[in-house]
């Protein structure tokens, strides 16, 4: 090794060092301000200069999530929302994806991907109405099924991708020794897609986890969840800074979560060709 | 459920020549969710249309008036700059992250110490929930008590406006989009660079080639269709964004980031003209299929040259 | 709290909120009306209530389970943030089905649609039937503004107005004395004395209101109040863009462009309260029930530092802008009358009283502000209650009367916005009144 590439390699340290401090900083300060603004009273949250370290920290925020927001109530309807949402997507959006790309429909594909690209808020004049007239309207399942706009369309999308990226072969050699569409599916296709599936799942949880006008508009008053909840937590009159930072990292936690413990397979899961094709 | 268990021999039927016939029974794999997108995405789509046709204000009466309400629409000031502004939006909130997020994925490329632990809390803001984190970024932005005002008084720099003028409130609101979605890009692109081969660089390194050079000429060629893949990805979420403009500006200061998803939503559900809200979904659904059928050829055209 | 020791018994203990409440006061009441009147007709009722996210609404939360107690009807109530409430109520109500008994209307945005859509009940078969109401209901009681607040252009009743709002200024009385600036006595001297308090090096602005369009329209109207007009004529035609509101649009301009801390443009409320509730402004323009917080320690660095100033007269005339809540019985609730219990406990005199003590708001009974008890043991200085007497008597509708209020807050919310950097007012007045004249036209023809 010559003088100049290992001169190179210092400064090419030093740039990877300011890189990786100037790209993660902003992520974790947001997180870390916001920590700090829920561990803190009212007055302190709003000193200029800011007060940085809760000093004592308080919890009362918390306190007061939980007691003055039936935060448990809607934490639940959450779950029930965006688990039903997603296992309804999985259980048809899986075989869809399979019979999709290997008829090569690329036209449904196109409608999935419109439907993908589609607005949210454009489906709720609809189905607001339809829920009108049904009676459903405040209920869990009139907002599940709303849900399921969000996730069918990418757990379809994504799965097409992954059965796209699986040989055909396989199959073809399975055929031949007599397995069924359905066999040859379930027993080949199917494995092989699994971390397609997990990345499907994840991306389709975090979507409707974090989907706000549905609730906002169809939830009543026990079927809320999360994130039109914690909205609704800003209180008329007055500014309440530390409550609502305390309760917007507790709706947040869950797909932090998520993040941290699945990362494996959502990097995997994207390099394996999650969403390319 | 119980055909999952089926053993191969009992299931004979299906067994001649199912390739031939497949295209038309793969549909059936499809079907279940087929009818369910028909149920919850077409028939909103048809209905919206029926209704665009339609003058029709929540707790007024139903009316046909035709193309009345596009005419209007068109005549809407207020609405083509929403479009105009939308544009401008989703550009910058594609732009931005494509190249922050290539550079953070060649970063992240690289072997380096907690490399595993930093590149997860970079990916955290993506997963974060939009309304919370805008409603955080609210009180940062606040201009007088605001902590990035402070920041920026530490370094010696005057108040920075952010969301409270009209000439820096759209820029501000991209940031906030940079910040949200810029990991979902460097995935994309990482996982692209994971199947780079190795021998290029082996070469480019022995002839002396610097960093930006392989960059420029070794891996920017080899990942342009993962970088394609994210353009279309953030095309699509930066046209729809909702959630954080409604929540920290509510299209405010005046309409100066009024984007077509909160005119929209002002339209139908407060001012309830679900008619003339039908018709800017209209609008906006054909500018989607517009984009979405022009970047889904620029994509094809790529895998060609691939 | 110091009350919870005379409490005679279980039965009168009341919620958190409630507990300032002058026990007595609700002992004699509770006693009265026990020994006249059947409060167990409706007992195992459930009713569904939907109320707006505000103080008002603590309160009547607070006071849940002694009405259960009282009448054994359940309570299953919800607080939503103005915006969505009025949202939900809208759709709701136009449903047909509305999933709540009672709801909370905000009279000066949506009484008009109310009316229109036949969405509550008219309380006067209620009110006049004596097995139903309470003998001392006293609906007389209620002040004569909120009255005709709550009554519909037909003569039916189809709320009672609980709540009153009133504009007015809050200052800093510390700042005023530095300075040694007087509390002015016009609109004019108000912006005089706004340059000689304001003090950007220091951040403290000479004054702070709303500058949010939508939200901004009540500070407008309180200017334009002070020549005498309103945005509407009785006739129904727009005034909004005469001499006088142009007037009353550059007052606004130069108020909050040339003595109101930066970023006002997108200020509401709150970013408001807080600036003023950190010393950070001389004078705030608003509404009366914004005080709660502000004599709150634990909130506020200003305890004790505040004054509550009624609006100043402006060149012809001297109101102060007003804005009310009133509760109602949905149309279609199969619950009607035990909803007609629940209204009235919740609005009576002790209730009432309750509301001025913690300072969150007018109530709408003139017994409530004319009772001492009110200023005895409130944190809230005398100051305090005398402007609420007299922004009382000089107080005028701060929104019109239409029924597209919101588009109204719109489309004028915008016009004064694009003042805040700069536009020209009469120029922005004449385009927001050219295109909201079609809108009110159509609206009434509806």
């Amino acid at each position: 090794m010559s003088n100049r590439v290992v001169a190179g390699g210092i400064w090419r340290k030093l740039g990877l060092g300011v890189s990786v401090f100037a790209l993660v900083s902003p992520a974790i300060l947001v997180f870390l301000w916001m920590i700090s603004l829920s561990l803190k009273n009212e007055l302190d949250n709003t000193a200029y200069p800011p007060v940085f370290i809760p000093n004592p920290p308080t919890f009362s925020n918390y306190i007061d999530v939980f007691e003055k927001n039936n935060f448990l109530l809607y934490f639940w309807n959450s779950i029930l929302v965006t688990g039903g949402a997603v296992l309804i997507g999985l259980l048809v959006g899986v075989p869809a994806g399979y019979g999709i790309a290997r008829s090569k429909a690329y036209r449904t594909a196109i409608m999935i991907l419109i439907a993908r690209m589609t607005p949210a808020l454009s489906y709720l004049i609809p189905l607001f109405l339809v829920f009108q007239i049904l009676g459903l309207i405040g209920s869990i399942s009139a907002l599940l099924i709303t849900h399921l706009v969000i996730t069918i369309p990418i757990i379809v999308w994504v799965m097409i991708g992954y059965f796209e990226g699986i040989p055909q072969e396989l199959e073809d050699a399975a055929y031949v020794d007599g397995a069924t569409l359905w066999q040859s599916f379930r027993y080949i296709a199917l494995p092989l897609a699994r971390p397609g599936m997990m990345v499907g799942a994840i991306l389709a949880f975090i979507f409707s986890w974090n989907n706000f006008v549905f609730s906002v508009v169809l939830g009543g008053k026990n079927s809320r969840t999360l994130p039109s909840a914690v909205y609704n937590s800003l209180t008329f009159e007055q500014i309440s800074w530390g409550p609502l930072a305390a309760a917007a990292l507790l709706v947040t936690l869950p797909v932090i979560v998520l993040t941290v413990v699945a990362q494996r397979e959502i990097v995997a899961g994207l390099s394996a060709g999650g969403l390319k094709d | 459920m119980t055909a999952i268990d089926l053993p191969a021999s009992t299931a004979t039927a299906d067994v001649e020549k199912p390739q031939k016939l497949a295209p038309r029974r793969y549909y059936l794999f499809a079907l279940p969710a087929l009818v369910l997108i028909a149920g919850v995405i077409i028939f909103p789509w048809v209905f919206t249309l029926v209704m665009s046709l339609m003058e029709f204000k929540v707790g007024g009466s139903v009316e046909f008036v035709g193309s009345a309400n596009f005419a209007k629409l068109f005549a809407d000031a207020r609405f083509g700059e929403s479009v105009l502004r939308t544009f401008w939006f989703t550009i910058l909130a594609v732009v931005l992250p494509i190249v922050i997020g290539t550079w953070a994925a060649v970063v992240f490329h690289r072997e380096f110490p907690w490399r595993g632990v930093l590149r997860t809390v970079f990916i955290m803001p993506m997963m974060a929930t939009p309304v919370a984190v805008a409603l955080v970024w609210t009180m940062m932005f606040h201009p007088q008590l605001g902590v990035l005002n402070y920041l920026l008084s530490v370094i010696g720099l005057p108040p920075f406006a952010w969301v409270y003028d009209p000439s820096t409130v759209i820029i501000t609101l991209v940031l906030v989009e940079v910040w949200h979605w810029t990991p979902l890009v460097m995935l994309i692109v990482l996982g692209g660079m994971a199947a780079l081969p190795s021998d290029p660089y082996d070469s480019a390194t022995i002839d002396g080639a610097t960093d930006w050079q392989m960059f420029r000429f070794i891996t920017l060629p080899l990942i342009l269709p993962y970088i394609m893949v994210a353009v279309v990805i953030r095309t699509i979420d930066a046209l729809k964004v909702f959630d954080t403009i409604f929540v920290i500006t509510q299209g405010g200061p005046g309409t100066a980031s009024e984007t077509l998803n909160i005119f929209l939503y002002l339209q139908a559900f407060q001012f309830y003209n679900l008619g003339y809200a039908s018709a800017v979904v209209v609008v906006f659904f054909v500018i989607i299929i517009a984009l979405s059928l022009l970047l889904l050829y620029v994509r094809q055209k790529l895998k060609w040259n691939a | 709290m110091s009350d919870f020791a005379v409490r005679p018994s279980r039965r009168h203990v009341l919620g958190g909120a409630a507990a300032g409440l002058a026990a007595p006061f609700i002992l004699r009441s509770e006693v009265l009306g026990q020994s006249t009147f059947d409060w167990k007709r409706f007992s195992g009722a459930k009713l569904d209530v939907m109320l707006v996210k505000n103080p008002r609404s603590d309160l009547l939360q607070a006071h849940e389970k002694e009405f259960t107690a009282l009448t054994g009807i359940q309570v299953s109530s919800e607080q939503i943030p103005e915006q969505q409430q009025r949202q939900k109520a809208m759709i709701e109500f136009t449903s047909g089905r509305p999933t709540f008994d009672v709801c909370m209307l905000a009279l000066h945005v949506q009484k008009r649609l109310a009316a229109k859509g036949r969405w509550l009940e008219d309380l006067r078969p209620f009110l006049a039937d004596a097995s139903l109401t309470s003998p001392d209901f006293d609906y007389a009681d209620f002040a004569e503004g909120a009255v005709g607040f709550g009554r519909q252009a037909d003569g039916s009743i189809d709320t009672l107005p609980h709540f009153i709002d009133f504009w007015m200024v809050y200052y800093n009385k510390e700042m005023f004395e530095q300075k040694g600036v007087a509390y002015p006595k016009s609109m004019d001297e108000m912006f005089v004395a706004a340059q000689k308090l304001n003090d950007p090096a220091k951040g403290v602005a000479g004054f702070v209101s709303r500058g949010l369009k939508n939200a901004n329209i009540p500070v407008w109207t309180s200017w334009l109040l002070g020549q005498g007009m309103e945005t509407v004529s009785p006739t129904g035609q727009l005034l909004t863009d005469t001499p006088e509101a142009i007037w009353a649009g550059e007052m606004y301009k130069r108020m909050n462009r040339e003595v109101a801390p930066p970023g006002t443009v997108g200020f509401n409320w709150n970013e408001c309260q807080t600036t003023f509730m950190q010393g950070r402004a001389a004078m705030w323009l608003d509404g009366i029930g914004f005080a709660t917080p502000l004599e709150d320690p634990t909130k506020s660095r200003i305890v004790g530092k505040v004054g509550y100033g009624v609006t100043p007269p402006g060149p012809k005339g001297h109101h102060s802008a007003l804005f009310g809540d009133g509760l109602g019985i949905s149309r279609t609730s199969a619950k009607k009358q035990a909803s007609w219990l629940y209204l009235q406990y919740m609005c009576n005199k002790g209730n009432q009283l309750a509301m001025l003590k913690a300072g969150a708001g007018s109530p709408g009974r003139s017994s409530a502000l004319a009772n001492p008890a009110a200023r005895e043991g409130s944190r809230f200085p005398k100051e305090y209650f005398e402007c609420l007497a007299a922004s009382g008597k000089i107080a005028r509708a701060g929104l019109p009367q239409i029924i597209p209020v919101t588009e109204f807050r719109d489309v004028f919310g915008v016009g004064l916005t694009n003042t805040l950097s700069g536009a020209d007012v009469a120029t922005e007045l004449k385009k927001a009144t050219e295109a909201f004249k079609p809108v009110l036209e159509k609206s009434e023809q509806g």
